[in-house]
């Protein structure tokens, strides 16, 4: 069995050379590269500083009265308390939050949205000077820097190109393959074979994959994204997981249609509802309360837990379940249409 | 002395409309028997050929080739041989890589295809691609990739379908061939002349149901062959 699905898998990655397939996936990655570059060139610094101190904190009175003092660059907001001040910085109200830290009242941690920014280090060079021009020290009310997330934009970015490439291989590639397959009778070519159909579909839903992981390391090597190697092997079960289940989706909606060109438009019709839900969730309220009930949420929400937040498949075990659960039920669906010789 | 049968077909029917169906027929072919299927277009020719070729999924019906029910596919696809009418060979890659993936499929040995290549004089052709081929080539192809498994019953669909006079004369002299090597044979086609020369029985195919099944001499005689081609 394996024999087949391997001479099946190195097949369909034949095709994959020979149609150009390869060449879409292996695009992708090098256009997210560019267009992250060119977000990094485009980033602008606001000159004025949003500050937020917990309204319960205790804070250095040296510190309070010098940010007051510089009120023309440095813009103070009282926060009622941590959460608060958190949600105030996700939402991108503030540059940076302001808790005391230690019990001596003398330093602070600042909370920043990401540590290697420009915002980041006008903060520090700003109060460090306030400082200097006080008391003649620096680097003293500021002891720690605590990024919210690991990076910036590149980044957060990031799962959603790879939540685009997964459903892309899903419901763009795929689809038509398989209806390419059934349309010029290839599939029932094959059938004459002794090859089993779970055979065939194994090997379809195992393309899918290596596509996936292919684009998906091109772009980690291309944005030279460091992992560890637990994070790695946390994020590969993820992409095989989300590979597998859109993959198996792909096949079964390419043997719901007859032809190419139906493939696609309903491929389409599929990728664009399970991608914009997903990857626009964290923008938008309506959408925020939609997502969970789309399988690529369960993709996407793991992948940038991993990516941006160092989580794992333990903090996932629902989600992975899920989309192995959904690919399972599709490959079923597509071994029964096959059987009948659906649309063939 | 009687042959042994190789194909038995009892009952087996498909229905796509109430007007474009087969109706439940029987026949029994025998080891080394030459058979054209002749009849209008619809009459249920490629149907029933695409039905024992395991195309298809039958309503009803059983099928047995060398006592072997067609149900069990991974089994009977080793006894049957199929030529679509239009070749379904994978056209963006060589004549050779073409076979090397089914002999591979079949587990048969590498020198097969070999074998392959030199019988059916495709040698010269081994590395170009299928789609640059002519229509006779690609069928040669696929007539060549039918027989890879050794099948003991081969099912041409209008093998000589838009072929000219050369490619034409050139595949029955395959058949020819391919018939002497003792393998039993069903074809369909809407050439008289094809069908005489060839055929060591002919069956009509006529609506669906099967209206005559005997000789080419008794065929050609028959009223049968008269209301069909007059």
């Amino acid at each position: 069995m394996i024999r087949n699905v391997i001479i099946m898998t190195l097949h369909d990655l034949a095709i994959a050379c020979q149609n150009k397939t390869l060449f879409l996936i292996l695009f992708i990655p090098v256009f997210v590269f560019v267009a992250l570059q060119l977000v990094d060139e485009n980033e602008a610094v606001d000159p004025n500083i949003r500050i937020g101190l917990l309204e319960q904190g205790s804070y250095p009175p040296a510190m309070l009265t010098t940010l007051e003092a510089a009120n023309a660059t440095i813009v103070v907001t009282w926060q009622s308390n941590e959460a608060a001040a958190m949600q105030w910085l996700k939402e991108g109200h503030g540059d940076g939050v302001l808790i005391p830290h230690g019990t001596a009242a003398q330093h602070c941690a600042l909370i920043v949205l990401e540590k290697t920014s420009l915002k980041t280090v006008t903060i520090v060079e700003s109060i460090n000077a306030l400082q200097r021009a006080l008391d003649g020290k620096s680097n003293y009310w500021i002891a720690e820097i605590h990024p919210v997330q690991e990076s910036g934009l590149q980044r957060q970015m990031l799962p959603t190109w790879i939540l685009m490439l997964v459903l892309m291989v899903g419901f763009i590639i795929l689809p038509a393959q398989v209806a390419e397959e059934k349309e010029k009778r290839l599939l029932l070519g094959l059938l004459q074979t002794p090859i089993r159909e779970t055979e065939w579909l194994l090997a379809k839903v195992s393309y899918g994959i290596i596509l996936v992981v292919l684009a998906a390391t091109l772009l980690h090597l291309l944005t030279a994204f460091d992992f560890s190697i637990a994070r790695g092997l946390n994020y590969l079960a993820f992409l095989i997981a989300g590979g597998f289940c859109f993959s198996a989706l792909g096949v079964c909606v390419g043997f719901l249609c007859r032809t190419q060109a139906s493939a696609r438009t309903l491929g389409v019709l599929f990728y664009l509802p399970l991608l914009l839900p997903s990857a626009l969730a964290d923008f938008s309220k309506p959408l925020h309360s939609v997502a969970p009930w789309v399988p690529s949420y369960q993709f996407y929400q793991p992948v940038k837990s991993i990516l941006l937040q160092g989580g794992g498949v333990a903090d996932f075990p629902l989600d992975i379940l899920a989309l192995l659960g959904a690919g399972i039920i599709a490959l079923f669906l597509s071994y029964q249409l096959m059987r009948h010789r659906w649309l063939m | 002395m009687v042959c042994p049968v190789t194909l038995q077909v009892q009952g087996i029917s498909k229905a796509y409309t109430s007007q474009r169906r087969l109706l439940a027929i029987d026949f029994s072919v025998r080891e080394g028997e030459l058979i054209a299927v002749v009849g209008h277009n619809g009459a249920g020719k490629s149907t029933l050929l695409k039905l024992l070729g395991g195309w298809l999924v039958p309503d009803g019906g059983e099928v047995q080739i060398d006592g072997i029910d067609q149900r069990n596919r991974r089994a009977i696809v080793r006894k049957v041989g199929f030529v679509p009418e239009v070749p379904n060979l994978f056209e963006c890659f060589s004549v050779e890589y073409n076979l090397s993936l089914f002999a591979r499929l079949f587990r048969a040995p590498s020198s097969s295809v070999e074998t392959a290549l030199r019988e059916f004089s495709l040698l010269p052709y081994r590395r170009s691609k299928v789609r640059v081929l002519s229509k006779g080539l690609k069928q040669r192809v696929s007539i060549a990739r039918s027989l890879l498994a050794n099948p003991s019953l081969v099912l041409l669909d209008e093998p000589t379908s838009g072929l000219d006079f050369d490619m034409t004369t050139e595949v029955h002299e395959l058949l020819k061939r391919i018939h002497a090597s003792g393998k039993t044979i069903l074809f369909t086609s809407h050439r008289p002349e094809e069908i005489k020369s060839l055929a060591t029985r002919i069956m009509v195919l006529h609506q669906g149901a099967l209206i005559f099944d005997g000789p080419p001499s008794e065929y050609f005689e028959s009223d049968t062959h008269r209301n069909l081609y007059t």
